[in-house]
């Protein structure tokens, strides 16, 4: 088991050693020049090119390179083009704001699609599993970008009861986690129903409820335990997309994240800025997977010893 | 954010958790009349020297003054300076300043400020943005005394009064710039001070007790930014802002029919255009380039573009230009005339030619594609992200060679009035790109004469048939398909007045009022 972990957890340095090399080369090879954005259109080719001494570029990209990773390491991803403030600095006063976020959808695909999938997959067939199966097709189906301006409409210029823009009460919560949260509740939701049916049709479940054991234990404690795996194994790989979502959601709902903070910085070409964003939003992938590769070994002794 | 390495993994989630949700929770302290404005874009910088956006100005012109500025009407105004004159040759100039003025950090304003907050811009070392302008007119200035600068030029320009009205030359505060945190905190005269830059969300500005002048009417300037047009009107009908800017003419209908909402509709400085690359066969050829201007129905374009709130382009200058000839004959859209001419120019069956475009002007590209088509020009579109697109339309002659691009979609501002900012960058020989915006690479040198010698020509009654010339001779040179002005369209709530949109698309708010 220790062995299973430590192994897992040396594989992170390399994974992000290989994603820094990878997202530097890409940022460098999208076309538009940022000294050239900076300087602005009237700016002359001496401005543009001072800009350009201005921001390093004139640098190999090896050195670029180089002295990226080494400042990196050191905590330091630079200072923003456009804010002109350190990365690290404004990631700090923003990622809180996506975390909240995410949290908040995932808390809400979670407390709801689990037990949604639970009473479809135990009434499979009936209505209950017919609404809740309507319910998650139209919720996956439904683009978030279009909800969440549905939802403005109906909710803030038409009802007048939810504030538009920004982030600076409860209230202002409440949409953008709908937005984000209704994707990843119709997965976990299909998901849950999947899994459950096909544990509850497993012989040890027969067996349990041979024992006399009542419909309420034999779901807890005997299937949905073991239906919870795939179910995390889900989790874990949808957080990319969560976090993709916040891109479209936290533009619209003008949330100070970092997901609006990156569509600004790739139309600004702010290169420290990219490059950190992306990194961090790799750590937040890796470090997911691996809670639910934890989660999944936690719930199922077997994976252990592999 | 920072971690505390000897925190345990429980406490460190906790405290995550706690610090994001303490972030959100705190609520800002709201004075009692907030003016909130949304604009389409987030501020670039918040030194007034180092961006060219008309959306940044918008956010640092309530905190920052120029020696002069151009009121609503047009006309040059004082403001840190109370009188200024000009020498014989016109390369001398000398201001008078304002006393008893002092910056927002208590710096004193006077002749030794201006001569800083110049000489920013004159250092090359500095890289500002927007320095480019003024760095080819001021050769250098003094301070004469206290309270009077002196400004020599290279040589005489005509449009230097204008410039000193932009954006670009505000006093700042020497003691903030010299600190180096002129960029994160902004520090002005204006009469309103910066209070709080909420990364992504929103500026907030306070206003200044100590103003010279008179007092603004609202207590605080909230500014916040959505790329999403509809999110922009939706947050004036929703009662979130008081004032968005630009609206777009598909959601003036909503605005209209609202009695809470008013609409601001004026005239703008922007012309859209397709830059023709002169450099390119056929496109070298005057008659193509003037068989493109015939086929094109600029009424058709403003009229589904623009639903009607633009002017259709005759002349490179915009309809508030006080230069602008409304005299000028404009290219009727006549598709057969269009034909004849490529006949005689050897192409009767037309011709493909490309064009470079940002997503946001798309629309323009299909419109003209579908155009063009019916006197046998196949235009074949590349539509590229705003970024892609500037280094694309700012390529060298060689570059765009190589490219095949025979043209390009923008548009220009001066944000001013003066016709030398507009017509020197986009028309000159020496504004090839990529050092300028010449991106169809046109030289004509009688033109470049007449520039030079409208921009010398310090009488207005003089430089007047000098510019209308020039006018005319880019029409019949045709090295761009002029296609529209467009119209600087607001909305406000019926409460709020006092706001008013410059032609360059800045908007005005700090003197608005607004009743409860």
């Amino acid at each position: 088991m220790k062995l299973y972990f430590a192994r897992k957890f040396l594989m992170l340095p390399l994974v992000l050693l290989g994603v820094s090399l990878l997202v530097f080369l890409a940022i460098r090879a999208l076309p538009g020049d940022p000294a050239r954005l900076m300087a602005g259109p009237e700016a002359t080719q001496e401005a543009v090119d001072n800009m350009r001494i201005r921001l390093g570029l004139e640098r190999s990209l090896i050195e670029q390179y180089v002295s990226f990773l080494w400042n990196a390491l050191h905590g330091d991803f630079g200072i923003s083009i456009q804010s002109k403030l350190p990365v690290t600095h404004e990631i700090a006063e923003r990622f809180p704001y996506t975390l909240a976020l995410a949290l908040c959808a995932y808390g809400l695909a979670t407390l709801v699609g689990v037990p949604a999938g639970v009473v479809a997959a135990t009434h499979k067939g009936g209505w209950p599993d017919q609404i809740v199966m309507l319910v998650a097709i139209a919720g996956a189906s439904i683009a978030n970008f279009w909800l969440a301006l549905m939802s403005m409409n109906l909710f803030s210029v038409q009802l007048g009861w939810l504030p538009l823009l920004g982030a600076s009460s409860w209230k202002h919560f409440i949409m953008p986690t709908f937005a984000l949260g209704l994707l990843p509740t119709a997965i976990i939701a299909r998901m849950t129903r999947s899994s459950m049916v096909e544990v509850l049709s497993q012989d040890y479940v027969r067996t349990a409820r041979a024992k006399g054991l009542s419909d309420a234990v034999v779901h807890r404690k005997h299937a949905l335990r073991n239906a919870l795996i795939p179910i995390v194994t889900i989790i874990g790989l949808n957080f990319g997309s969560v976090l993709g979502g916040a891109v479209v959601t936290e533009s619209v709902f003008n949330w100070p994240g970092i997901g609006r903070l990156l569509v600004d910085s790739v139309s600004y070409r702010d290169y420290p800025m990219i490059q950190a964003l992306i990194l961090l939003a790799v750590v937040c992938v890796v470090v997911i997977n691996f809670l639910a590769d934890v989660i999944i070994a936690a719930l199922n002794p077997r994976i252990r010893f592999d | 954010m920072h971690f505390d390495p000897f925190l345990s993994g429980g406490r460190r989630l906790a405290f995550g958790i706690t610090f994001g949700l303490g972030a959100l929770l705190a609520t800002t302290a709201y004075a009692d009349t907030v003016l909130s404005v949304v604009q389409a874009e987030a501020p670039r910088s918040m030194d007034p020297g180092d961006h060219t956006a008309s959306a940044t100005g918008t956010v640092l012109e309530p905190m920052f003054e120029g020696l002069v500025k151009r009121d609503e009407s047009a006309n040059i105004v004082p403001v840190l300076a109370t009188e200024w004159s000009t020498d014989a040759t016109g390369t001398l100039w000398t201001f008078k300043l304002r006393p008893g003025v002092t910056f927002h950090d208590g710096t004193p304003f006077n002749a030794d400020a201006v001569v800083y907050s110049i000489q920013r811009f004159l250092d090359p070392a500095r890289g500002l943005a927007a320095a480019g302008r003024i760095k080819v007119v001021i050769d250098s200035i003094r301070a004469v005394d206290d309270l009077t600068v002196e400004f020599k030029l290279k040589s005489p320009y005509a449009g230097f009064l204008e410039l000193m009205t932009t954006g670009t030359p505000k006093m700042v505060s020497p003691t903030a710039d010299a600190a180096g945190t002129l960029a994160t905190t902004p520090v002005g005269t204006g009469p309103f001070k910066f209070t709080e830059y909420k990364s992504g969300e929103y500026v907030l500005e306070t206003r200044n007790e100590n103003y010279w002048g008179t007092p603004p009417n609202v207590d605080q300037l909230r500014f916040t930014w959505s790329g999403e047009p509809s999110v922009l009107a939706m947050s004036v009908q929703s009662g979130d802002a008081d004032v968005v800017y630009p609206l777009q003419p598909a959601l003036v209908l909503a605005v209209q029919s609202n009695p809470e909402l008013k609409l601001i509709d004026s005239t703008g400085s922007f012309i859209y255009w397709l830059s023709i690359n002169t450099q390119m066969k056929p496109l070298d050829d005057v008659r193509v380039r003037q068989a493109l201007n015939f086929a094109t129905d600029r009424q058709a374009l403003v009229a589904a573009l623009l639903r009607g709130f633009g002017d259709p382009a005759n002349s490179p200058l915009a309809p508030s230009n006080p230069f602008y000839d409304a005299e000028l004959a404009t290219y009727n859209y006549d598709p057969e005339k269009a034909k004849a001419l490529l006949a005689d120019a050897g192409l009767p069956n037309g011709f493909t030619m490309t064009t470079a475009v940002s997503q946001r002007d798309a629309p323009i590209a299909a419109a003209l594609q579908g155009m063009w088509s019916k006197v046998g020009v196949n235009l074949e579109i590349r539509n590229l992200e705003s970024g892609v697109w500037s280094q694309v339309a700012f390529a060298d002659p060689s570059g765009k060679a190589a490219d095949n691009l025979g043209s390009t979609i923008a548009s220009w501002s001066t944000g001013a009035y003066n016709p030398d900012l507009q017509l020197r960058p986009l028309y000159a020989t020496a504004s090839w790109s990529p050092g300028g915006a010449n991106l169809g690479f046109f030289s004509d040198p009688h033109l470049d004469e007449l520039i030079d010698q409208g921009a010398s020509e310090l009488d207005e009654a003089k430089a007047k048939p000098i510019y209308v010339e020039a006018q005319k001779l880019i029409n019949e040179q045709a090295p761009h398909v002029l296609l529209y002005s467009k119209h600087n369209l607001a909305a406000t709530s019926a409460k709020v007045s006092g706001v008013w949109v410059a032609p360059g698309g800045a908007v005005n708010v700090a003197w608005a009022t607004k009743s409860e």
